[in-house]
């Protein structure tokens, strides 16, 4: 008799998060220096009668989520992938884990969980702390916070999915990275060279854009992604009402989703 | 029961396994012999789930076992180079296999702590060959499988602890009906504890009996004749070797010993002995037949 299928393993996924503590572990505190950062300045304009509102709040989140999020997940996540896929690049790993009483798709789905968690951890940290700032020095916006959240969840599973494919297809661990930037580069490289061609070779007609820049994520996101501020009367500014919002995270959303086709398809 | 029923697995072109079957019953300990390249880790790694065949079946219990978790935890593998976690101990990797194995034995695991007298909390990378083939032992017998699968697993062994660790997978086998596959170059070890053998080459498998079956049926002859009149061996007999030394003759032919010994007397030798075999000699002259014998080198 078959026992019931389970997807996730509890052993392999602790396995996978105290084996490699030390990369969630140093970013959890590298990042948590910015609320630090941030309480010796909220202290500063608090002391100068100076008290943040829900729009600083909202001003801060959009700008780390905009600026400095895409370009350190889609690093970040091509880490947590070398680590948690690297088994499939040493036949003696292989030889333990495929004979481990498991099927292939409670592996994947553990090791891809690992790999997510380990994202978000750093995340969690600084996120949870800023919030707890904000919260006790009374500037908290809630709006802000989910959709910084949900802007750092589909951005996780976006580069993570595709470097999660890219393992799939590589064979060695130099080789997962290199993969992984020419497909996220790709379009962009390729424009870049049919332009250069052009202009040495057919000086004169002008060439129409691929419209390929989709494949691109990181640069189609700093494009689209971007934080804007409404044009609101100085009274209605300062109140609970943000001034800040975010642009573009529909793109954002929809590279969420393509992130998760891609983990189906590895 | 573990059955191969003709599993063909080519890799690139290469044909590592050509139709290959065994059958390995409950209860016993298997020997699977063969030249190195013969496939024998091929068919360890479809039996442990690693593989899946490109034709054939793989059975445990009457199930494939690929992708089927349930009869998987039913067995436990030791192969040739044991993976652990860098800078795991042993009482870590013990931990990993808890959350996997269901029959997993705590109890045990402390029992054997001191059989084998390993550090539990030093790093596995620092203990020798001998000391982590050990610890792969300790953790895959307190995974109280019902099937062990052995990939060369005393190599590096020192002699008290490889008399200990048979020691110890016989008592389990005679207790708890374990069954053991066990893959070896060491024919001379495998001779005093297993029941069956099958012996492969290029990807097959030539030959599949219990051991006392293979013994029975195949015999070393030693003849002294009388001088200038050594015989002819009947066509019918099937001599797998022949040799002399002096005037001592030596025959290793297929068959019963009884009767060949009858056929032979016929010439009225002036001695003629019946020996046994051992395995080692078996495997060699059987493989002789696949032209893999011993070659003579002048170099």
């Amino acid at each position: 008799m078959q026992s019931k299928r389970s997807f996730f393993n509890k052993a392999l996924f602790r396995k996978n998060l105290t084996r490699y503590w030390p990369l969630w572990g140093g970013m959890s505190i590298a990042g948590s220096f910015i609320p630090l950062y941030m309480l010796l300045e909220l202290s500063t304009r608090t002391s100068l009668g100076l008290a943040p509102g829900p729009n600083d709040f909202a001003e801060l989140l959009y700008g780390a989520v905009t600026i400095f999020a895409p370009t350190f997940l889609m690093v970040y996540a091509l880490l947590c992938a070398m680590l948690v896929w690297n088994y499939l690049y040493s036949p003696r790993a292989v030889g333990l884990m495929h004979t481990l009483p498991v099927d292939r798709t409670c592996l994947f789905v553990t090791n891809a969980l690992s790999g997510l968690v380990m994202l978000g951890i750093p995340f969690l940290v600084v996120g949870g702390l800023l919030c707890l700032l904000a919260l006790a020095f009374g500037f908290f916006n809630l709006l802000a916070a989910v959709n910084t959240v949900a802007a750092v969840i589909l951005l996780a599973v976006l580069f993570f999915g595709l470097a999660t494919l890219c393992a799939m297809l590589t064979g060695h661990t130099a080789m997962l990275p290199a993969l992984y930037l020419l497909l996220n580069f790709l379009a962009a490289l390729l424009e870049t060279m049919v332009g250069f061609l052009n202009q040495t070779f057919l000086m004169g007609i002008p060439l129409q854009s691929m419209q390929l820049q989709f494949l691109t994520p990181l640069l189609q996101i700093y494009e689209n992604f971007t934080m804007g501020y409404l044009d609101m009367e100085p009274a209605s500014a300062a109140s609970q009402e943000s001034a800040v919002y975010l642009q573009g995270l529909g793109t954002v959303a929809l590279y969420g989703l393509a992130g998760i086709g891609l983990l189906a398809l590895s | 029961m573990i059955e191969v029923k003709n599993i063909v697995k080519t890799f690139d072109g290469f044909t590592a396994l050509d139709g290959a079957s065994i059958t390995v019953p409950d209860g016993g300990v298997y020997g699977l012999v063969g030249p190195n390249g013969a496939g024998k880790s091929t068919i360890i790694r479809h039996l442990t789930g690693i593989y899946a065949p490109d034709s054939g079946e793989v059975l445990v219990e009457g199930e494939p076992v690929y992708e089927n978790p349930a009869k998987k935890a039913l067995l436990a593998v030791i192969p040739d180079d044991w993976f652990y976690f860098p800078s795991s101990t042993i009482f870590d990797m013990m931990r990993f296999y808890r959350g996997f194995y269901p029959n997993f034995d705590g109890n045990r695991y402390e029992k054997f702590k001191e059989v084998f007298s390993l550090p539990e909390k030093s790093p596995i990378r620092r203990m020798s060959k001998g000391m982590q083939k050990q610890a792969a032992f300790w953790l895959a017998m307190c995974c109280r499988p019902k099937y062990l699968i052995l990939d060369e697993p005393v190599d590096g062994l020192d002699p008290v602890m490889r008399r200990q660790v048979w020691s110890l997978m016989m008592s389990d086998v005679t207790e708890h009906g374990t069954t053991v596959l066990v893959s070896s170059h060491n024919l001379r070890e495998l001779e005093d504890v297993c029941d069956h053998v099958g012996i492969m080459n290029k990807g097959r498998v030539l030959l599949e009996r219990s051991l006392s079956d293979l013994q029975e049926n195949i015999v070393k002859l030693q003849a002294v004749w009388k001088p200038g009149e050594v015989p002819v061996l009947p066509r019918e007999l099937e001599v797998l070797h022949t040799s002399h030394v002096g005037r001592v003759y030596t025959y290793i032919v297929r068959g019963k010993a009884q009767e060949i010994t009858r056929q032979l007397q016929v010439h009225q030798p002036l001695m003629l002995e019946a020996l046994p075999l051992s395995l080692e000699e078996i495997f060699i002259y059987e493989l002789g037949g696949e032209q893999y014998a011993v070659k003579e080198i002048i170099l």
